[in-house]
């Protein structure tokens, strides 16, 4: 059944009946991200894409406060009628602000302004049971109790479904522009890697198996092109080139300084790929769940890890790899959140409470 | 001392050896006291050294139900560091060893006990520095520092402390040495690392902190602005950041705090002023340009009386030397001060410290503001004499309307100097009972027994509910 609350009251009183029924939910906001994490089977689907209010903006103070339903879209178009942005949203208009908040998918401005777990001032979220919690706080600056926020940032639906988010934005810079170039992917590599190290605080450096793309951020005078890169008229990352028809895509992690010889031994192996020099993330295409634990393995040989982001079933036996510590800790703070295991069970296995 | 006291401090006596356990009367009333104006009860004080020193001293304590109190340098302002009942104080402040510089990586672990400030000095000949600049950088501890989440001026376009640790190795209450995060981004599983930062030591005790490095900006410009009234330097706050510049640090300074300051520092800061506002932008050459273009315009709109742009490095560190020792300064009004952290929102500045001005003429008490106003990060000082009862009771009372008036504002406690003690009962202001009890669930997910710093953060009754959690058998009054 599809659940569709048109606001957070209902939402949490649907959330008091799985409970009590023990009906089991997937929360979906546009349905970008809901293919992470491992394959889990729900009784039905919340969809949290009715919470449309924008809540407040104050432009003075640069917070917006938005429902979770709210597209990125939205945000930026409000935003922007100001003079401002929200620079750690991901490049999908259409995706809602509490999906990409769940999934922690930030945007590949990350190199200048960081990932948007940053970006998230106070969050609002309703529980497993139907509690509306908050926390956080809306100004700029706050270390008021535990970062409620930044725990529910990356928690993909399994502590609550987020009602209500305050974001801080930006001012839009006075210029900004991609550049793009084309060559092999050592060229391309090398070029990335004296942007980073010839200009200030370069906003994206893409780097792809055949094109790199580079944003600069600033005043006119900074943002010109790199030496041997044009204009590339139009946002974004290498995007073409894609090599045969991936069924998924892997993050992979590693220490920014590694990613040139991740990037190299990934187009070794044939796989299309998008690094995000500088940051130390990047997303290969793969097409068959083997190539999961292949990308995995060069990650961890650079002692990093590997996610998957987008898969079938199939690509998603194993989606996070090996766990970090502290599992005891994420258990016992879902089993508080969600008491009876309803939200999303599965998806993150590691949290689930264990069978007694 | 209860016998399992007692055993407990002999075990760390054995463990640490008779120099590096701390039970005479002197050192327990050291440690009874932070920065703030709170007071506590020290047990026993132990020294370690090393991360398994550190492990071996919670095992013990956990063996013995003790409670546990981390300890940075000692300078936090919230009394987060001040044991109410007893109990083993860990003081990180011998683990003062910096890892290597991982240039390429722009990163670096470091023990808790090392100084802010000496992780910049050590690798400023990289071209690189640590952003997060308390205005106690030169005493106050990493440890500390992430316990707090820590600001400072800088961190208005850098951020704080959090954004600046990509990971902790922390023991655990029962003596489980963990390493959260790394220098590969976003491991997998929620972010606990995020948690730890600012968890104020109720969490575990970090014992190594990765630190995220960034590089020197290639330009920098200072300049101090003063204006007549403080209304004008508010809106000169709240224009520049209208008209897209974010400096890299935007703070005020009122009369009270410009003289008090000038007087011990000689900067020649000009004491007729209402309002001084200290403005750096920093970048390429091309953005320091801009972006003085714009503070000037700006600051010449509302009535700036003059506008002094340092002229070499070293009138730019007298300028920040103004600044950073503004609490110190303090002490030759009065012997003490009673200072607040709170936050409002950029947009009511002129509200708020004319709310301030009024509530400490109503109580008779003196009020010096140095604060970071592009944050909306207040620091109003209150200046007192302890020996004096009926003003120190009209200090409380002028302190506790301030922190009304910023929550009655959309603002929040604590900007960057934390909850502790002091702000903790002030916490229902801002969150409901639903909120609160959550935080403890997060806070119990971490520590089951409730032993780490005990009393902190979270108001007197709080509790994690009995939501989920079969296997709680948590005796009554253990869990705050």
């Amino acid at each position: 059944m599809d659940l569709r609350p048109a606001d957070r009251d209902e939402l949490a009183g649907m959330l008091r009946a799985a409970t009590a029924e023990g009906r089991v939910l997937d929360i979906r906001g546009s349905g970008l991200h809901a293919r992470r994490g491992h394959p889990f089977t729900a009784d039905d689907v919340l969809h949290a894409t009715g919470l449309t209010r924008v809540v407040d903006y104050v432009p003075e103070d640069m917070t917006i406060t938005v429902e979770g339903g709210v597209t990125v879209g939205e945000v930026l178009r409000l935003a922007g009628e100001r003079g401002q942005g929200w620079p750690q949203a991901p490049s999908q208009p259409a995706a809602t602000v509490g999906g990409v908040l769940a999934a922690a998918a930030g945007g590949r401005r990350r190199l200048r302004f960081g990932p948007i777990r940053d970006s998230l001032l106070e969050v609002v979220v309703a529980t497993g049971d139907g509690r509306i919690v908050k926390g956080g706080g809306r100004t700029v600056k706050s270390v008021t109790g535990y970062d409620l926020p930044r725990l529910l940032t990356g928690s993909l639906g399994t502590l609550g479904v987020i009602v209500q988010a305050t974001l801080r934005l930006w001012p839009l810079p006075m210029a900004e522009r991609w550049f793009t170039t084309r060559g092999d992917a050592d060229e391309m590599l090398d070029l990335a890697q004296g942007v980073l190290a010839d200009l200030h605080r370069p906003t994206a450096v893409v780097a792809g198996p055949t094109s790199l793309h580079v944003c600069l951020t600033g005043v006119p005078d900074d943002v010109v092109a790199p030496a041997g890169m044009v204009d590339a008229f139009e946002p974004g990352g290498p995007g073409a080139g894609t090599v045969g028809s991936p069924a998924g895509t892997v993050e992979a992690s590693v220490p920014p300084a590694a990613l040139p010889a991740l990037a190299r031994q990934l187009v070794a192996d044939g796989f299309d790929y998008e690094a995000w020099m500088g940051t130390g993330i990047c997303r290969a295409r793969v097409s068959a769940p083997e190539d999961v634990q292949a990308v995995r393995g060069m990650a961890t040989a650079h002692h990093g890890h590997a996610q998957v982001i987008d898969g079938d079933d199939a690509m998603r036996t194993d989606p996070f790899g090996p766990l970090p510590a502290g599992a005891d800790i994420m258990q016992r703070i879902r089993a508080s959140f969600d008491p009876a295991g309803i939200l999303c069970p599965g998806r993150f296995a590691a949290a689930d409470p264990v069978p007694a | 001392m209860t016998t399992t006291a007692g055993a407990l401090a002999d075990q760390l006596r054995h463990l640490l050896g008779p120099d590096r356990l701390l039970e005479g009367d002197l050192a327990r009333n050291l440690y009874s006291h932070d920065g703030s104006i709170v007071g506590g009860d020290c047990g026993i004080v132990a020294l370690p050294e090393t991360t398994d020193e550190v492990a071996a001293c919670m095992r013990m304590a956990h063996e013995a139900g003790v409670d546990v109190v981390p300890r940075g340098s000692g300078t936090g302002l919230t009394g987060g560091a001040v044991p109410l009942e007893g109990g083993l104080v860990i003081s990180l402040a011998r683990m003062r060893a910096m890892g290597e510089v991982d240039v390429a990586n722009s990163c670096m672990w470091v023990q808790p006990g090392v100084l802010n400030l000496d992780v910049s000095t050590a690798i400023a000949h990289l071209g690189l520095h640590y952003a997060p600049d308390p205005s106690s950088q030169q005493a106050c501890s990493i440890g500390g520092n992430v316990g707090t989440n820590a600001g400072g001026p800088h961190c208005l376009a850098y951020g704080v402390t959090v954004q600046h640790v990509l990971g902790v190795e922390m023991v655990r209450p029962d003596g489980q040495v963990v390493v959260l995060g790394g220098v590969a981004p976003d491991p997998p599983g929620y972010d606990l690392r995020g948690v730890v930062v600012g968890a104020e030591g109720t969490v575990g005790v970090v014992t190594r902190v990765l630190l995220r490095l960034t590089p020197l900006p290639p330009d920098v410009r200072t300049m101090l602005l003063d204006f007549l009234s403080v209304s004008d330097a508010s809106a000169v706050v709240q224009a520049v950041i209208a008209a897209g510049v974010i400096p890299a640090a935007l703070e005020m300074m009122d009369r009270n705090m410009a003289m008090a300051v000038e007087e011990f520092v000689h900067a020649g800061l000009p004491t007729d002023a209402a309002a001084l506002l200290l403005v750096e932008v920093d970048g390429t050459p091309a953005e320091v340009e801009t972006a003085t273009a714009v503070v000037e315009h700006v600051a010449r709109e509302h009535g700036v009386r003059t506008v002094r742009v340092a002229q070499d490095e070293e009138e730019r560190a007298l300028l920040w030397k103004a600044r950073k020792t503004a609490f110190g300064a303090v002490a030759r009004v009065k012997p003490s001060y009673y200072l607040h952290d709170c936050v409002v929102p950029r947009t009511r500045l002129v509200e708020i410290m004319e709310a301030i001005g009024e509530i400490t003429e109503r109580e008779g008490v003196m009020c010096l503001n140095v604060f970071h106003a592009g944050d909306g990060n207040l620091h109003p000082i209150i200046a007192l004499d302890r020996s004096d009862p009926d003003e120190t009771a009209r200090a409380m009372s002028a302190g506790d309307q301030i922190v009304r008036a910023c929550v009655a504002m959309g603002g929040t406690l604590s900007g960057e100097h934390g909850i502790g003690v002091e702000k903790r009962d002030y916490m229902p202001l801002v969150f409901d009972h639903d909120d609160l009890e959550a935080q403890a669930c997060v806070r119990r997910a971490f520590d089951p027994d409730g032993r780490m710093n005990p009393d902190k953060v979270l108001p007197t009754g709080t509790r994690c509910g009995e939501v989920g959690l079969a296997d709680t058998q948590v005796p009554e009054g253990t869990w705050i």
